[in-house]
Order: structure tokens, then sequence, then C-alpha cells
């Protein structure tokens, strides 16, 4: 009986070594399963800094793509950087994003300022509570800001200033600019813009006479109004033969606008901002030249501004970014050089102050 | 050593389980806690939004006693920098209350101080402060719930799976258990199964089948070699026994056998005694008769057979010395000589000393008879018998000599071989033949051979020769 009880020996080892792998087969699944639940997993970094970004339209294009080149350099520095605004305060409006940062004691506010009433008081008052603050893309000179990134409204006047003259030749001397801003017309910033544009029209134009700038603010628009407001322009008696928008979300309305009131070949529009829709009106030839600003070193500097502000001590007071306007002819070249890899150099680039 | 590791991984599974459920437990506790807050943070507004409108001592107890609950539930929310939404919440929470209750504190001050724009600014802050606060929090409980559905769907998938992996421990285990005990058994019930088959074979009578040999230390083995042993030795037993039984056999065989011969030997006896009875009675009366009629021949013949037919009657069933049977040897021929006229010449020589020998009784009388019969009668000369009784070397010889018709060869073996005396039985003799002298001898002495028949031929008489050992002597 030797043999048998042999037998039943190995028989009994090998169910056992059976068992054993079924045992740990199944922990291991298990232990996968409690990771997808999340269940004690681990909470993030923990991080030196925490910032607030605070913008007019968090989610437009154009600033989550600065956000997301925010992120990054937040990132590489420790830093914890929010965006204000994007889900379920969405309600709330910029005071009320400054009152929040300067009660939550952050460390550091990126504003895009717009002149609104009140909001300067707002950017003194996180710096007397020794919040710093970084403006950008439009400044508050006179506040107690630490910095500003981005195009100055002087470049902005310039750059699209000579864009109007450009286009001023096409339509011929008589032309009718209307320049849409979401920022408080009686702010001196803004007129900066449009006196510049005006300046660069007439200066290239030939018969400077003709040309009519004005400007429209769609500041109190609120989330649905900006569309709103360019469909009343575009009824109204005196359609504009140049529409300059100097943001991502009028051009987009504006590009849809003239699709759908057939205006295409009375109205240009001079667009801000390279997102995907306003490119399709690029490429089609709605939008003949749009503004293109370097997201990238925008979110970049804004970051590194206040860091180098909480580091340091003190920090530029000025990091300028860069500005392209991009033509259909160098969006095609675009799209052509994506497709087979070669570089191809964009027209027109502005130098900067 | 598997029931150990049966065990372990048991205990594993029961501590996964109870992990699984207290986490299951905790899951909405963190919604819980953020009610929680949310109700004393409320608490702490309504306090001061009561101070302001009553100014009264309750209320500002009140106040200071909310103010400090919602503190000490404020330090447990998260107050570092982490890069998670839920955390994030937490922070921007903690601090802002921070921030909120500095601005309650210089409300109820002001209020205190009766500085009614100043309270009244600072209410405004409060309240702003308040909505900040309240919508964070909603957002965070949100937050919390989705975080916390997803953990408990996920628990609740965990629990399912651990259900279903134990339930298939579980039948392992017994199926294992099973087949480990059917195997056990089986291990032992076979051979005892074989055992009882072999068994029966053996109780059949084959003692060659054996259990296979086993060097096992349990009792099964045990058994088995016992099994075997019992079987060598069942072997041997009825080997023993049947040799033992044909040996009874064999004696049983020669008891019958000799008295079958006495038997046969007494039934004659009987048949004779019957007669002789009667006869030697008669006799008696015959040979007193004679006497008173002075026929003095007449009676001693008379006498003479008388006394042989005693002795025929007497010793049927002894033995006798050899003095005895010379006597009835001497009575027989005399009574044949007065029958034949003296034709019988009878001469013996005996040695004296080995009278006292005991031998089969009627032994020699046949012998001689037969010496008449069939030797000495109807011969043309002188019939002449002589007897002779030797002792030599640890034997006693007693030689019959007639010098009658003789035998031949054939004769002889006949005789010695007990065919030839069924002829003579009726005839005129006493019905004892050479056979049954031959075998008396035999089974007297248990020894053949004792009565040896010489003849040179016919017409040259014959000899008889009767061999008796010397040992049985009275």
């Amino acid at each position: 009986m030797g043999d048998k009880n042999k037998n039943n020996r190995i028989l009994l080892a090998g169910g056992a070594v059976l068992v054993v792998i079924a045992y740990l087969v199944s922990n291991s699944y298990y232990q996968k399963i409690m990771k997808d639940a999340g269940v004690g997993e681990e909470p993030g970094k923990t991080r030196d800094y925490q910032f607030e970004m605070i913008v007019d339209s968090p989610n437009s294009a154009f600033w989550q793509a600065v956000y997301k080149s925010a992120q990054n350099t937040a990132d590489n520095h420790n830093v914890l950087l929010e965006l204000k605004g994007t889900n379920w305060d969405a309600e709330y409006d910029k005071i009320d994003f400054m009152n929040m940062s300067i009660a939550a004691r952050v460390d550091g506010i990126i504003l895009e300022y717009n002149g609104e009433a009140g909001l300067e008081e707002k950017i003194n008052e996180a710096v007397a509570n020794g919040i710093p603050v970084v403006t950008v893309m439009s400044d508050a000179p006179h506040s107690q800001r630490q910095s500003f990134v981005g195009v100055s409204d002087y470049q902005l006047g310039v750059g699209y200033g000579e864009q109007v003259a450009n286009y001023m030749d096409e339509v011929g001397t008589k032309g009718n600019v209307l320049i849409l801003m979401k920022r408080n017309l009686d702010d001196m910033n803004q007129s900066q813009i449009i006196t510049q544009i005006r300046n660069t029209a007439m200066e290239k134009a030939e018969d400077p006479d003709q040309i009519e700038v004005n400007g429209q603010n769609l500041l109190s628009a609120g989330t649905f109004d900006s569309e709103e407001a360019i469909w009343d322009i575009l009824q109204q008696g005196t359609i504009p033969d140049i529409l300059v928008c100097m943001d991502a979300e009028s051009t987009e309305s504006a590009r849809q606008a003239v699709i759908d009131y057939n205006l295409t070949d009375k109205v240009k529009i001079i667009g801000y901002y390279t997102s995907e829709k306003i490119m399709k009106g690029v490429l089609k030839g709605l939008i003949p030249v749009t503004c293109s600003i370097d997201t990238d070193q925008l979110g970049r500097y804004s970051v590194e501004a206040l860091t180098e502000y909480l580091e340091e001590g003190r920090v530029n007071s000025y990091y300028t970014v860069d500005m392209e306007f991009v033509t259909t002819e160098a969006a095609e070249k675009m799209e052509r050089s994506e497709e087979s890899g070669e570089e191809d150099p964009i027209e027109e680039p502005v130098s900067g102050e | 050593m598997i029931a150990a590791l049966l065990l372990i991984m048991n205990v594993g599974f029961y501590f996964q389980i109870n992990r699984s459920i207290q986490k299951l437990d905790n899951v909405y506790a963190s919604n819980v806690d953020m009610t929680l807050l949310s109700d004393s943070f409320e608490a702490v507004q309504n306090n001061v939004y009561n101070y302001l409108k009553v100014k009264s001592s309750d209320a500002i107890l009140a106040y200071y006693q909310s103010e400090a609950k919602y503190r000490e539930q404020l330090n447990k929310l998260n107050d570092r920098n982490i890069d998670n939404s839920v955390k994030v919440l937490e922070k921007n929470i903690r601090e802002m209350s921070q921030t909120y209750l500095k601005t309650t504190a210089e409300t109820v001050s002001a209020k205190r101080g009766r500085n009614v724009e100043r309270y009244k600014l600072k209410y405004e802050e409060t309240t702003q402060l308040y909505d900040y606060i309240q919508s964070a929090m909603n957002e965070l409980n949100n937050q919390l719930f989705k975080n916390n559905s997803q953990s408990y769907e996920s628990l609740r998938q965990v629990l399912k799976y651990l259900e279903l992996t134990n339930t298939v421990i579980m039948l392992v285990i017994v199926l294992g258990g099973m087949a480990f005990l059917i195997l056990t058994t089986r291990g032992m019930v076979k051979p005892l199964t074989n055992m009882a088959e072999t068994a029966e074979l053996v109780g059949q009578g084959n003692f060659n089948v054996k259990m296979p040999n086993t060097d096992a230390e349990d009792e099964v083995g045990v058994v088995t070699r016992a099994f075997n042993t019992m079987v060598e030795s069942l072997d041997e037993y009825v080997t023993k026994t049947k040799e033992s039984m044909e040996k009874e056999q064999q004696m049983t065989e020669r008891q019958l056998l000799m008295e079958n011969h006495l038997k046969e030997a007494q039934l004659k006896y009987l048949r004779s005694q019957i007669n002789s009875h009667f006869l030697f009675n008669s006799l008696n009366a015959g040979a007193q008769l004679a006497m008173m009629e002075d026929a003095e021949k007449t009676g001693i013949f008379v006498e003479k057979m008388a006394d042989f037919f005693r002795y025929n009657v007497k010793k049927g069933e002894e033995d006798a010395t050899l003095r005895e049977e010379l006597e009835a040897v001497d009575n027989y021929i005399y009574i044949l000589n007065v029958r034949f006229a003296g034709d019988i010449h009878f001469t013996s020589q005996v040695d004296e000393s080995v009278d006292n020998v005991r031998i089969p009784s009627m032994i020699l009388q046949p012998v001689v008879e037969n010496a008449v019969n069939h030797g000495i009668r109807d011969i043309d000369w002188e019939g002449k018998i002589h007897l002779t009784v030797k002792k030599e070397e640890g034997f006693i010889r007693i030689s019959i000599r007639d010098n009658g018709k003789g035998m031949t060869q054939e004769q002889i073996e006949n005789v010695l071989a007990g065919k030839a005396g069924e002829q003579t039985e009726e005839g005129d003799s006493t019905g004892i033949g050479m056979n049954n002298v031959i075998s008396r001898l035999e089974l007297y002495y248990e020894q053949k051979n004792l009565l040896q028949i010489s003849s040179e031929g016919p017409g040259l008489g014959t000899e008889v020769t009767i061999t008796i050992p010397e040992d049985r002597r009275e």
C-alpha cells in the first residue's frame, strides 16, 4: 500500500498547490477591483502653493489652452492651480472669485482684468492681504498688481490696425470698422486699442477720411448675450465692412452669424484666437485673418511670474507674449505642413514693443 | 500541513471580507460628516442673525457655542495644497471659514459696541462669505457623494466576488475532503474485502490463495499478515489431520481384518463348538459305557476323542502352550490310527525346554491334518509323519514332515497365497484350513512368512516349517 499512499500524497500536494495558486490569482483580481474602486487610494501630491486663475470665459478654447499650459508649469513648480468658474461656481463673477480667493488666503492670483467696476480695488485688497496678483491678457497698470503677462494694448492695436489697413484696400477706401471687445469703454486701456487701431488703419490706408472705426462693448452680456449682440449688430442698418473681434467667443459667434445672414461677401471678420472652429473659418475664407496669441507662453509666464515673486520677492512687471496673425494662406500652409511634416513659416510676424 | 494551509487561507479570506465590510460602513461616512459640518455652519449664521436681531445673552451664548463647535469640526478638513479636487474644496472651505468666523466675530463685537453701520457692513460681508462657503460645501458634498457611490458599487462587487470565491473554495475543500476520505477508506476497505473473498476461497478448501504481502504498518497490514499465517497453518493442519486419519484408517483396517479373521475362526469354532459340545458329552457317556462293558480299548478311544473335541472347544478363543498343542496332535493321530488301522506312522521329537511357549491354538493339528489328507492319503507306500520342535537362536522351529505325495512349486505357492483351501472345508477335516493357520500366525506374531512349505517334488514328501519368535514365553 506504500505506492498508493505515495500517490495519495502527491495528489493532495498537487491539490493544495492548485488551491494556493487559485487563491493568489483571485487575490490579485480582488486587489485590482479594489484599486478600480478607488477605495483606499492615495490622494494627490502635496504642493507648496495654491494659485487661482480668474478669467472671463474659462470654458472657452483659448483659456482652456492657457490653463493647460499654466497647469504644466504649475506642476513643474509644485504649485496647485485652480481655474475658477468652470462648473459649479459658474454663476459667480470675477469680483466674487476675487473675494473667495482673498477669503481662502490663496498664495497667488492670475486675473484677466477687464475694467469691471470694483475689480481694481479687489486687486489692491488682495495685495494688501499678502496675495500677489498677476494680470493676464489685459492689464490694470494703476493697480498694485505685481506683473502683467500678455500683449500690450498698444501692440494689439498696431497689429489689428495693420490688418484693418490691409483689408481697407480690398474693400475700397471707404470702410466701416466695428471693434467688438468685452471691456468697459470707459477704461483708458481699451480706448488705447481702439485709438491705436484707428491710427494705424488711417496711417496705412490710402484715404483715411473714409475710414470709420468704432468700438462696442460686450461686457454686460451674460453667457449668451454676446451672440445676441452680434446678431443685433448685423440686423441694423449699418452693417460694418470689417468686424474686428477681440475674443474667441465673439469671433465664433460672428462667423456663425455671417454665414446665417449670408453676409460672407459683405462682412470681413478679423478674429481672435485659433480654435478649431475659427481655423475652419479661416481656411474657408470666412475669417480672413485671426489673431493668434501664444497661449503656451501666456500660461507659462503667468505662473512663473507668481512663483518668482514668491521666491525672490520681486518680479518683472511685464512679460511679453508672442502674437501672430494667421491668414487663410498661412492656415493652408500650416495644414499642409502638418500633413507632410515640413516646417512652414507663418506670414506676418509682428514685432513687439 | 494541508489543513494548516487551508486554515490560513480561510483566515485570510475572513480578514479580507471583514475589511471590505468595514470600508462599506465607512463609505458614506464622509457625506454624513459633511452634512454635520454644513448644519453647524448654518447654525453659526443663524445665531449671528439672531443675535443681531435680538441681542440677548442667550443668543450670544448660542453663537459662541455654535462657533466653537464649528471650529472644532473645521479642524477635520484638509489644510494642505493637495492635488485632488475634494481636498482643494476642503481647504478652500476651511480657509474661507476662518475668514468667515473672523468676520462674524467682528460683526458681533460691532453689534455689542452698538456700531450700527459697521455691524451692518460686516454682516453683509459675513453673508456674502456664507454664500460662497455654502456653495462650496454643496459642491464638496456632491463630489463626495459621487465618489462614495462609486466606492459603494465597487465594494458591492468585491463582496459578491468574495462570496463566489468563498463558495468555490468551500466546494473545493468539501470535494477535496470527500476525495481524501474516499481514498483513505478505500485503502482500508479494499484489503478487507479482498481478505473476505480470499477467506471464502480458503473455506472452500483452496489453501494456495494468499493475500498479497504488505509492509504496511497499520492495523490492516497486521491483519493481512496474520491472515496469511493462518492460511499456512490451516494448510499444515489439514495435511497433518489427513495423515493421521489415514494412519487411523490403516489401523482400523488392520483391526477389522484381524477381527474378521478371528470372527471367521470363531464362526467355524462355533459351528464346531455346537457339534463339539454335544459330541464330547456324548463321547464321554460312550467312554463310560465302554468302560462299564469292559471294552477298554473302545473306552480309551472314545476318551481320546472326547479330549480332542474338548480341546477344540476350549481353545477356540485362547492361545495355548506348545505342550497342549502337541497333546492335541497326539490325540488326533490316535483317533486317525484307530480309523485307518495304524496306517499313520507318527513320530515326534520335541525339545522340552520350550514346552511352555505360547502359540496360537489349533495351529499344529491342522497342519498335521493337511499332511495326512494331502500327503499320505492314497499312497502306495507306508506313510510317515515326523514332527520336530527345535529351539534355535531367537526362535523355535516346528517341523512337520511327511513322506507323502509331495507338492509342486505351484501348489505350494497357491497354498501360501491362501487360494487353495476352499474346497476341502466341508469334507473330512476339522474345518480349519491352512489359510486360517497362516493368517492367525501372521496376526498373532505380526509377522509374515512364519509358515513355510517345502517339497522336493511329487512323490517326495512335504515339509511344513513353522518359525515362531521366542519372546512369547509364559
